[in-house]
């Protein structure tokens, strides 16, 4: 949380979580750069601009593989969260790497030629009709302007420009991303290539993201307290823990987190203004909604950020129906005062009949 | 009901998380590690081909024939190079040798370059300008093309450039627009046979009635094709004129 932007708001969690990628991608770049030719039983050696570019373009496919299973991971269990907590520079990096690929290539197969390369890379093969000899290339271009796009648009700066809801929707370009790059793999290297470990690898890789997305779906999907109606059940009363959310989907798609704090229900949308980020699953921390990503922080009965900062959420009416909770459909505008419904006092034992002292 | 360790991203790891995160940390890491060896070391063989810079420059002397591509037939040659030979030439980068052998079809040249080989593939990148092939005074002698019958072949198109040891690898059809420049920039395209043809895998292929390669045949540049055309002995290189309507993609 902060009131002015600085470039990078860095804290130990943070410098942890680059050193950590890093080190991966330094790992990964050493291991295929300099340890694996001397596994090879080649002749004569693969041209080191190839070798390169295959290093890079192959680590950018595992690093963006790695940031997608984060946030489904997370989902089905939350210990991963903090994985999510600086995937901003997980995917900054992974540009940057994408790009270097597409630079080892531009300027190997492409160039030495009377052409410009740029022009070279999009006229040299127009065989579109076909799959074996398809121009593979242009779904890597693809690919990589989605991730430069992302990349220069992952600073706060554009999220507060752009608005969250907007910003999510364009980071959801990171899909778009990986499906091209799947197709570029699938119509280039894969159709190439005699040894069959990396097919083995990718199949693994881009599965595992399938994976993680249904079953993180498939969880969500049966937690969701969808109703349709002018009031929406939450869960009943005894399902609440003081300090936490239970969350609920209305039918308008949108979600909404009822906190129990101190003996009574709030409930607040359930989107971070910061990144979207589920505020229904952090907790209470210093009498306010912590949200799980980025730790930003909000009043869980006025949906505000503690002042000096000016983040806010909407906020939304609740109500006791026996022993459930319910939430109204319609959102307060973010920063509205709702006041908390007390849960009712919890019946004193009865001695039994009978008993005497 | 137990309290769940909650992170927060600018106050310190809760303790029983840390040998969780310590834990992914580390199988990240080493998993980064494994998968770059595994990939790396799956890369395959990319040939045999390669500049011959270790031979030195060679210069040899011989007939120029225009092929179209054009081929020198070695009248004059050295330790390397024996009288006889035929091979390809081409330029630096992707660029033949069009312009400058042209205006010397039928005549004797000497010509200087590096070596690309690659088994039986032999082609020489020129110097540049007239240090890499001019005029010489003496006869020339003939060169008369030897037909050889139709052929059905089955195999790849590729510049002879990239194939001979420019690019490992140079074919295949992650390499097809690499090879495409080349085709395009007039560097001699080749059919690499998956059966030795009259004893040779690689043939100089050309268009039918010696014209160049067409451009429809570039959609099939580095796709496995079978197609029918007659076969000509140029001194003691092969070239095909390939049929287009012959031409069959297969798996």
């Amino acid at each position: 949380m902060s009131v002015k932007y600085i470039p990078v708001q860095w804290n130990p969690n943070k410098w942890v979580y680059d050193a950590v990628m890093l080190a991966g991608v330094a790992a990964f770049l050493w291991v295929f750069l300099y340890l694996t030719p001397g596994a090879l039983s080649h002749e004569w050696p693969i041209n080191p601009q190839i070798h390169n570019a295959r290093a890079f373009g192959a680590c950018a496919f595992v690093m963006l593989t790695v940031i997608l299973c984060i946030g489904p991971a997370a989902r089905l269990d939350k210990r991963f969260l903090p994985l999510l907590y600086n995937r901003r520079h997980f995917g900054v990096m992974t540009a940057f790497v994408a790009l270097t690929h597409a630079g080892y290539i531009l300027n190997w197969y492409f160039a030495f030629s009377s052409s410009d390369k740029y022009v070279g890379l999009l006229y040299a093969n127009s065989s579109f009709g076909q799959i074996a000899g398809f121009p593979f290339e242009i779904f890597g271009i693809f690919a990589l302007v989605c991730l430069l796009i992302l990349a220069a648009t992952s600073h706060d700066f554009w999220l507060k420009f752009l608005t969250p809801p907007v910003w999510k929707r364009l980071h959801y370009l990171i899909y778009a991303a990986y499906f091209s790059v799947a197709a570029h793999v699938s119509l280039g290297i894969l159709q190439d290539q005699q040894n069959h470990v990396f097919t083995v690898l990718f199949l693994v890789g881009a599965g595992a993201v399938i994976v993680l997305h249904l079953a993180a779906w498939m969880q969500e999907r049966s937690e969701a307290a969808a109703k349709d109606g002018a009031w929406a059940e939450v869960a009943r009363i005894n399902d609440f823990r003081e300090g936490y959310a239970k969350i609920a989907k209305l039918a308008t798609g949108d979600r909404v987190a009822v906190y129990l704090m101190e003996g009574k229900l709030s409930a607040i949308s359930n989107a971070c203004a910061h990144q979207n980020g589920p505020l229904g699953e952090g907790k209470i921390i210093d009498c306010l909604v912590t949200c799980p990503w980025h730790g930003f922080q909000y009043d869980v009965r006025n949906g505000r950020s503690p002042a000096p900062f000016t983040e806010k959420v909407p906020t939304y009416r609740v109500r006791l129906m026996g022993d459930m909770v319910e939430v109204h459909p319609d959102a307060n505008p973010p920063g509205t005062y709702v006041e908390p419904v007390a849960l009712p006092e919890p019946e004193p034992d009865l001695p039994e009949e009978g008993a005497t002292a | 009901m137990s309290e769940k360790p909650f992170f927060v991203g600018y106050l310190p790891a809760p303790g029983p998380l840390r040998t969780f995160l310590l834990t992914a940390c580390i199988l990240l890491i080493a998993g980064l590690g494994g998968a770059g060896f595994l990939m790396g070391a799956a890369q395959d063989d990319p040939g045999p081909g390669a500049f011959r810079f270790d031979y030195g420059r060679q210069t040899v002397t011989g007939v120029v024939e225009v092929t179209p591509y054009p081929v020198i037939h070695v009248t004059e040659g050295n330790d390397r190079i024996k009288p006889g030979d035929s091979f390809m030439m081409t330029a630096g980068g992707k660029s033949g040798v069009d312009g400058r052998a042209m205006p010397l079809n039928g005549q004797l040249a000497q010509v200087s370059g590096t070596v690309l080989e690659r088994g039986d593939l032999y082609m020489m990148q020129l110097r540049g300008g007239r240090n890499g092939i001019q005029a010489v005074e003496g006869d020339a002698p003939d060169i008369t093309p030897e037909p050889q019958g139709r052929w059905k072949l089955a195999g790849e198109i590729c510049d002879g450039k990239c194939l001979a040891g420019a690019m490992r690898p140079g074919r295949g059809l992650a390499h097809k627009a690499c090879a495409n420049l080349c085709l395009l920039g007039d560097v001699p395209p080749i059919f690499v046979s998956t059966q030795p043809v009259l004893g040779e895998e690689f043939l100089l292929v050309v268009g039918p009635d010696g014209t160049r390669l067409p451009r429809e045949a570039y959609d099939h540049v580095a796709q496995f094709i079978t197609a029918e055309g007659e076969i000509t002995k140029h001194g003691d290189l092969l070239v095909w004129e390939i049929d287009m309507d012959t031409i069959e993609v297969t798996e």
